[in-house]
């Protein structure tokens, strides 16, 4: 039996040919599903599966032919090497994902019949999921299921190829049909229970994606400077804090080695896994704030100085940082707290911590350290700071996104030499002079400052936000911030890395299609933080509506729903939806063209005869059946002859003279108050109240 | 076991669907059912939901939810293309045993537009595009037909996949009227007519006996004396003079000149001398036992014999659960009227 849409009676070889209008909407489908990937995928991917594509719209319109069985499978074989080949062995969802795009490619060199369509519908259906794992912005949410609305119309067009009004007919149709479902789709959306994962599948997709990473050479942050790429985004309960105040801790550099700062303590190996997404709920109080990160893959989390960890999906660990439990692969929501800043400073700190502090390479960089030497001569500790800081605000450095190449004893070279530095280059350098110095340093990585959304309501923390700077450990004071970049280029902390690089022009200068670049430009501007403004209410509402912002709404509602009354409330959604369809269907067919109102009152008009003993017999005309009431309820005589006069009337009239439309109401009228009239005489006999006890008409047996 | 339940589920719908000529689908005779691409777009769905849930993907859900939807809403619109659908069997066809007995209908629309949709019986579907709202449109519908005698499709299957072939609403019509299947012709042998014919037997035949000679081809079994030889030498073609003579009686054509042959074969070859007598415009008779129709020569009479031999010692089909006599003047309240039926059956 064939199964996939052709009847039986059509043979496969009529199925050959498959319309190419719903052809033609399936490749554009996959198009536009492509374009979401385009960022991710391999350049030779992409060009094969347009390829691919192509030659099938080539075969349907009969200028090329489909592969045969031979070639097709050669075909395969070569490109599943060349997959192989390039993904070396690595197996990760995104390389997966990049097979199952070239597993569609494929499929459209097999795209023969009924079946196969079905076959392809469905696995791009199954890519356009796969892309929301990899985008969930508004603008790609709406490509995706612009691109699911296609291959529906592509299916309507297969199944009504000759159907008329053409694309504007079937969109309207579908649009018709979502419009009226969107309901049902909302409160699933909402009322669904976000269960935890079954299993987990590691997302980690093991290429390095744009952020900072936990080490740092001279010259790694200026990249990122070059990236407007989103970092994450920020609502605080109370006023936004000062630009100046907004250093977002990161990771903690504490081992220096060949010029190259990076973690001393090994961070635990934890297996890759899922965290909460959606961490902190409810009203934020006014010290609270929320963070929205970007996926880094990484497990580090940035917070302000001072916080303190609000939601549970992540933890503070020593050196006030925050860390996630699992590797964050998709965008992640926590939230923290400003604790009180004037909290008892640490009063001493460990011996082995110290050391830690204070490890420097045995050798290089002489000039540094002799200048270290000479500070700490004359000042105390606090007094070495201040007289860093001092000399980088008074000579001429200069803060720069186009640092020369310092390759040997890069840390002399800068202070004495160049002057010209990126933050990463004079964070590092002041870390080394304050340990020679015997003062514990450490360099941190994270973000600096921020701009406002649209509105002003929240903050975006961009890749350029990115920024290294010092904390030293000060007897009494604990450990201090010390940012030379402060000290060098104010504006870059007061006000941003726009202004701070603006007399050399190098703010993204290689970053052309970015938005942030042409911020002069007022439209531009307005209309990027606008976008943004969107996709943040939509990440934070809708992508990020998970488990606990479900918990959290729900709690909110009467009743104190958990996840076991999600369960049947989201079955008795599914349930009253279909209960609904039922209904609108049974009462459109009820109220449809087939019964106009004469046959509902014919209908009536045989039921009350049933009740009173008379029923209608098989094929009798409402003239005999008349008869025979006035025969067994002489009271209704006259009212039941009337009525089948009229309705005889109604329906032998002849066609030639039509009934006016008020004629056929009138005559509607009559039939319904005899009706009524013929009930209260029947009552009045008293024949009628047996009715009650025989409510259904049919049970009351007629034997002729 | 399977049989049973099929038989079983034959009747229960026989049983739902009455015979009619006329029929409304509604509720009550539209089924509806995904189809395997149906079920599997529920698989897939299944996988979507997995999906986000291991990925806590909000926006995978959303897609999930939404086709689900569109899932429901679509068993909405494809019962609804079917619904209020009336066919109405307008005529039955004639034809051959063995050919397909074409039946037309007219299929009109009720509020909604019906589109794409089949009618099949048996292997044999026809597609109908599309049925404006309250328009109608012909259809005209193959049924293939075995034996001669009254056909009557057991059940004609309406079906429709619109809009996206993931389910299939599907009804059945149950004609009354019957097709009159006229006995699949073959060639006679010659025999005589046992009718007496008076003024007819003794000087229809000429002397010589081959006045009213008819050229046919040879065939095996043919008296080799038969065959003009002269013409076989001008034309090289084996040409039989079939002599009148030989085959008794000219103007009538007899059931029972075929004596102990099938009744059957007897009305196959009856079926194909009533078209080559038509054919010719002779005049002739047709004499079946209890039946027997006067030499005439016009085609109407041509197709009134092979009627008469079509349904020859056939009973003209009836349902037990036929529509009730009048019910076509006011066919709307088949709903009451179908109340009714049950009590009098």
């Amino acid at each position: 039996m064939s199964v996939w849409g052709v009847s039986r009676s059509e043979p496969e070889t009529q199925s050959d040919s498959l319309p190419s209008r719903a052809l033609l909407w399936l490749i554009v489908s996959f198009v536009v599903l492509l374009t979401p990937q385009v960022d991710r995928l391999p350049l030779w991917l992409i060009l094969v599966c347009t390829a691919l594509a192509g030659w099938r719209w080539l075969a349907q319109q009969g200028r090329v032919r489909l592969p045969g069985r031979w070639l097709r499978t050669g075909i395969m074989l070569i490109l599943v090497a060349v997959y192989l080949i390039t993904v070396q062995g690595s197996f990760t969802v995104d390389t997966a994902a990049s097979f199952f795009v070239l597993a569609v490619g494929l499929k459209w060199l097999e795209t023969r019949t009924v079946r196969d369509f079905y076959v392809l519908f469905y696995i791009l259906v199954y890519l356009a999921t796969v892309n929301f794992l990899f985008h969930q912005e508004i603008h790609w949410a709406l490509v995706n299921i612009g691109a699911i609305v296609l291959l529906l119309i592509g299916l309507q067009v297969l199944n009504a190829p000759d159907l008329p009004g053409g694309m504007k007919a079937s969109l309207c149709r579908l649009g018709g049909m979502l419009l009226k479902v969107l309901p049902v789709v909302v409160l699933l959306f909402v009322f669904f229970p976000r269960m935890d994962p079954l299993w987990s599948v590691p997302l980690v997709s093991g290429q390095a994606s744009t952020g900072i990473s936990d080490t740092m050479r001279p010259g790694d942050i200026s990249n990122l400077a070059q990236s407007s790429e989103r970092a994450f985004r920020v609502t605080f309960g109370g006023a936004i804090p000062e630009n100046r105040d907004r250093y977002w801790r990161g990771l903690i550099l504490d081992s220096l080695d060949d010029g190259t700062w990076r973690q001393s303590g090994v961070e635990p190996y934890r297996s890759p896994g899922r965290v909460n997404v959606d961490g902190g709920v409810g009203e934020l109080a006014a010290n609270e704030y929320d963070v929205l990160m970007e996926a880094t893959d990484q497990r580090w989390a940035f917070a302000l100085e001072g916080s303190e960890a609000v939601s549970d999906n992540l933890v503070k660990e020593s050196n006030n940082l925050f860390r996630f439990r699992r590797p964050a692969d998709s965008s992640i929501r926590y939230r923290l707290a400003l604790g009180d800043t004037d909290k008892p400073p640490m009063q001493s700190l460990e011996q082995r911590q110290a050391g830690r502090y204070l490890q420097l390479p045995a050798q290089g960089n002489p000039r540094a350290r002799a200048l270290a030497d000479e500070l700490k001569k004359s000042n105390n500790d606090i007094g070495v700071i201040q007289s860093l800081l001092g000399r980088f605000r008074e000579q001429p450095y200069f803060y720069t996104l186009r640092p020369p190449e310092m390759p040997n004893d890069g840390i002399d070279n800068l202070l004495f030499e160049e002057k010209r530095g990126f933050c990463a280059h004079y964070a590092g350098a002041t870390t080394f002079v304050l340990r020679s110095a015997g003062i514990p340093a450490r360099v941190v990585v994270g973000y600096q400052g921020g701009e406002a959304g649209a509105g002003g309501d929240y903050l975006i923390v961009r890749q350029y936000d990115a920024h290294a700077w010092v904390e030293a450990w000060v007897k009494g004071r604990g450990w201090v911030r010390v940012d030379p970049t402060a000290a060098i280029a104010p504006d870059r902390i007061e006000s941003g890395l726009r202004d701070a690089v603006a007399d050399e022009g190098s703010f993204l200068e290689n970053n052309w299609t970015s938005a942030q670049r042409y911020g002069d430009v007022a439209i531009v501007q307005w209309a990027s933080l606008q976008l943004d403004r969107i996709n943040y209410q939509w990440q934070r509402w809708v992508v990020g509506y998970q488990g606990q912002s479900q918990l959290d709404l729900m709690s909110r509602l009467p009743g104190g729903f958990g996840m076991r009354e999600l369960g049947y409330l989201t079955a008795g959604i599914v349930g009253a939806a279909l209960l609904i369809v039922g209904l609108l269907s049974a009462l459109q067919i009820r109220r449809g063209a087939g019964r106009d109102g004469y046959s509902r009152a014919l209908a009536a008009w045989h039921r009350l005869c049933g009740q009173v003993g008379v029923p209608v017999r098989q094929g009798e005309t409402p003239a005999a059946l008349a008869a025979r009431l006035a025969i067994a309820e002489p009271a209704v005589a006259d009212s039941a002859r009337l009525f089948a006069r009229t309705v005889n009337s109604h329906y032998y009239r002849p066609q030639i003279e039509p009934q006016s439309a008020r004629d056929n109401d009138d005559d509607l009228k009559r039939l319904r108050r005899l009706l009524v009239t013929m009930k209260r005489q029947l009552h009045r006999s008293g024949k009628l109240r047996s009715a009650f006890l025989h409510p259904s008409p049919q049970s009351g047996k007629h034997s002729d | 076991m399977s049989r049973l339940i099929r038989s079983r589920f034959q009747s229960w719908i026989n049983r739902r669907i009455p015979r009619s000529d006329v029929q409304v689908l509604t509720q009550r005779n539209l089924f509806i059912l995904p189809t395997a691409a149906g079920v599997m777009f529920g698989l897939l769905l299944l996988i979507m939901l997995l999906t986000g849930i291991n990925y806590q993907n909000s926006l995978i859900y959303l897609v999930t939810f939404l086709l689900g939807a569109v899932f429901v809403g679509a068993m909405h619109q494809t019962h609804r293309n079917l619904s209020g659908l009336e066919f109405t069997l307008v005529q039955a066809g004639e034809g051959f045993a063995g050919d397909n007995i074409v039946f037309r209908l007219r299929a009109a629309a009720g509020k909604d537009d019906a589109i794409a949709f089949t009618l099949s019986v048996d292997d044999l579907s026809v597609p109908v595009g599309h049925v404006p709202a309250g328009q109608s449109v012909d259809v005209a519908l193959p049924v293939p037909s075995a034996f001669r005698g009254y056909l009557q499709p057991d059940r004609i299957r309406i079906e429709t996949r619109f809009p996206f072939g993931l389910l299939k609403a599907w009804s059945w019509m149950r004609p009354v009227s019957a097709a009159v299947v006229f006995p699949r012709p073959i060639v006679a042998p010659d025999v005589v007519s046992a009718v007496e014919d008076g003024e007819q037997t003794s000087n229809s035949r000429s002397p010589e006996g081959n006045d009213h000679a008819e050229l046919r081809p040879w065939r095996e079994g043919d008296m080799s004396q038969r065959i003009m030889w002269k013409r076989f030498a001008r034309s090289g073609q084996m040409v039989v003079a079939d002599w009148e003579a030989d085959k008794g009686n000219p103007h009538w054509l007899d059931f029972n000149a075929f004596a102990g042959t099938d009744h059957e074969l007897r009305l196959s070859y009856l079926s194909w001398l009533v078209i080559e007598r038509g054919k010719s415009g002779a005049r002739f008779g047709l004499n079946l036992p209890g039946q027997v129709i006067e030499p005439e020569s016009s085609t109407t009479h041509t197709t009134r014999c092979l009627r008469a031999l079509a349904v020859w010692g056939e009973e003209k089909p009836r349902d037990a659960f036929a529509a009730p006599h009048g019910t076509r003047h006011y066919t709307t309240i088949k709903k009451s009227a179908g109340a009714a039926r049950g009590v009098h059956s």
